[in-house]
């Protein structure tokens, strides 16, 4: 990590070392390709450092708007592949996890891995039947550099944490998110309870956990058809199927946070499959977030909230969710909060109106999205549940910007009211 | 001294007179490592391991001079596991040498693993000079050049021949000293299922190949 600092360093004071010395054009395409070096660097050195790291680099990867292009490209390409485990280590992995090796365990398996999972890979194989199966293998002593990248990770961010820009309630619950997803039967819960939850939506596909072929590190489920984002832009779909997919994908999402009140907080875009038939299939459960009933109430009293957003009954609708967790309310926080949903008012707007679509091509919206978000969490006084909301927000509407896709927004949440 | 059949093969079928000279063989190094890791290696008697396997103390002698011989054959047994199962593995001939490393270092841990207890034990005697055990004594000293000459061998058909320097003679001395450190990691290691042996194998493998790698580019 500390070799990454200086490899990082190291390529932007040569870039300021050489731009000194070239005309305007000539620096941006400096800047340019020193973004795409660095980029490649990082995402190399993330990618060697697995776990948390990796899982970093993805979370950053979502956030259009703050990052330089060449950056996102490049820390696009860790959300689908890792340095894998050598098919010896994945074979010692199957054996200590299900007492056999994965040749008497299935009847075929792959011993090369299909794609990789932040803390883990994933096989192909079928059993008894033929049926074919996607096998998720756990990284050895995973759990454990979490715990350590936490502990350097609180260490290196001590100022931020003094400042309150980043809240230690935020890293703890960071950290007690992404060590849950190190267990797999809590993850088979999950899997479990959004394929019952999401049956209602016929254009869901969740697989279905294999329980006699799983335990804490390894998790088999039935494969799940779609291609990943990148692949399904480059068939070039047409602009009905992408307004029809991104409407899906919006009402996937508001339907678990309003409806089911849990939502898949992992919202990367190595975990959505789309099809042609407009169909999504959802893989990677590890991150599931359930909301309590106090704060699914506060967020029905003020998504479409009709009125004035200065008004006193909204004021008193943000103070009685600060007061239902212990806090008060701060006037930088009341502004904040108060300028962020003015912003979403424009996505989602009150009045009903059969016509209303919402165009997600537009890049303004993701860059004061992000924008309003920074500030609020800048006050210092987010929310802890709202950690999540956020980067599950984030990839939702990154996902919708990439698809240009066109949405009747609020006619879906109000169904959900 | 202890005398070793040659290993069977399938155009060598060993006689029945060798088969059973073997299983007993078998029984006196499968009673004697289990009272090395129960009762300790120190404390325990040719007299108790004849006990331990049902036959004559005397019968002991005429397979082993001392219980120091009998876990120098176990660790024989242990090596010749190990490179058996990198060399069988049609698999692991094309695999990258990190790989074949990790199988051959995972093949002994698995094979010592019943008698944890034991290796701690047999560790902290090698350092005696005087005993049989030891990494001094002639028998030691074979096997430990058998081997290495076999980490030597993956070592070297994994790298251009051409490439070869002054300073190849070093790598296999560097990586008992390495897999002395496995050992020890892995005895200590009290996470579950080893997982923390196993992850330091992988990376530390995979660092150690591309230091070699990037010596000899």
């Amino acid at each position: 990590m500390a070799s990454m600092g200086a490899n990082v360093a190291g390529s932007y004071l040569g870039f300021v070392l050489q731009s000194a010395f070239a005309g305007k054009d000539k620096r941006q395409q400096k800047l340019k390709t020193t973004h795409s070096r660095v980029a490649r660097k990082v995402r190399d050195e993330l990618l060697s450092l697995r776990g948390p790291a990796m899982k970093l680099g993805q979370t950053l990867s979502l956030q259009t708007g703050i990052l330089p292009e060449e950056t996102l490209n490049e820390l696009a390409t860790l959300q689908m592949q890792a340095p894998g485990m050598h098919p010896s280590l994945v074979r010692v992995q199957v054996k200590t996890a299900l007492g056999k090796p994965p040749e008497e365990i299935f009847e075929t398996f792959s011993p090369e891995p299909f794609a990789a999972a932040s803390l883990g890979q994933v096989h192909t194989a079928t059993i008894r039947g033929g049926k074919r199966v996607a096998v998720k293998i756990q990284y050895p002593g995973i759990r454990e550099t979490i715990e350590n990248d936490f502990k350097w990770f609180r260490a290196i961010s001590k100022p931020a944490q003094a400042s309150g820009h980043i809240p230690k309630e935020a890293i703890d619950e960071m950290e007690q998110q992404i060590i849950a997803e190190t267990d797999y039967e809590q993850e088979a819960d999950n899997i479990d309870f959004f394929r019952k939850t999401l049956s209602k939506l016929s254009f869901v596909e969740v697989p279905s956990v294999f329980r006699e072929y799983s335990s804490d590190k390894v998790l088999t489920m039935s494969f799940v058809r779609g291609g990943h984002l990148g692949q399904f832009l480059a068939s070039r779909p047409s602009q009905k199927v992408r307004n029809q997919l991104g409407t899906n994908l919006f009402d996937l999402y508001y339907f678990q946070l309003l409806k089911l009140g849990a939502f898949h907080a992992d919202p990367h875009w190595g975990n959505y499959l789309f099809n042609d038939d407009c169909t999504i299939g959802l893989v990677d459960f590890g991150c599931a977030k359930k909301l309590s009933a106090t704060s699914l109430r506060y967020l029905k009293g003020v998504y479409l909230y009709p009125g004035s957003r200065h008004s006193a009954e909204f004021r008193r609708l943000l103070e009685a969710n600060y007061e239902n967790q212990g806090k008060k309310l701060p006037r930088a926080a009341y502004r904040a909060l108060v300028d962020f949903s003015e912003e979403y008012r424009k996505v989602y707007p009150p009045e009903k109106d059969k016509q209303f679509v919402f165009d997600f091509s537009e890049k303004a919206f993701l860059t004061n999205y992000i924008r309003h978000a920074t500030n609020l969490f800048r006050t210092k006084h987010v929310m802890t549940d709202y950690i999540f909301m956020a980067r599950a927000e984030m990839g939702l509407y990154n996902t919708l910007h990439a698809l240009k896709a066109r949405v009747p927004t609020s006619d879906i949440v109000r169904k959900y009211l | 001294m202890a005398t070793r059949v040659k290993k069977v093969t399938k155009a060598h079928k060993p006689g029945k007179r060798a088969q059973s000279k073997q299983a007993i063989r078998d029984r006196i190094v499968k009673a004697a490592l289990t009272l090395f890791q129960t009762k300790g290696f120190d404390t325990t008697t040719t007299k108790a391991i004849a006990r331990k396997a049902g036959i004559a103390e005397g019968t002991v002698f005429n397979y082993f001079r001392t219980k120091e011989d009998i876990a120098l054959f176990f660790f024989e047994e242990e090596v010749d596991h190990a490179i058996a199962a990198v060399r069988d593995n049609s698999r692991l001939r094309k695999a990258p040498l990190e790989e074949k490393l990790f199988t051959l270092i995972h093949s002994q841990l698995e094979f010592l693993a019943p008698y944890e207890r034991f290796i701690g034990a047999a560790l902290l005697h090698a350092l005696n000079p005087a005993s049989h055990l030891g990494a001094f004594s002639h028998r030691a000293q074979q096997l430990r050049h058998r081997y290495l000459a076999f980490v030597a061998e993956l070592i070297e058909d994994s790298s251009p021949k051409s490439k070869k320097d002054s300073l190849s003679w070093l790598v296999p001395e560097a990586f008992w000293i390495y897999y002395l450190g496995v050992l020890l990691f892995w005895l200590y290691d009290t996470s579950k299922d080893k997982q923390h042996t196993l992850a330091f194998l992988d990376r530390s493998l995979n660092v150690g190949v591309s230091f070699l790698r990037a010596g000899r580019r």
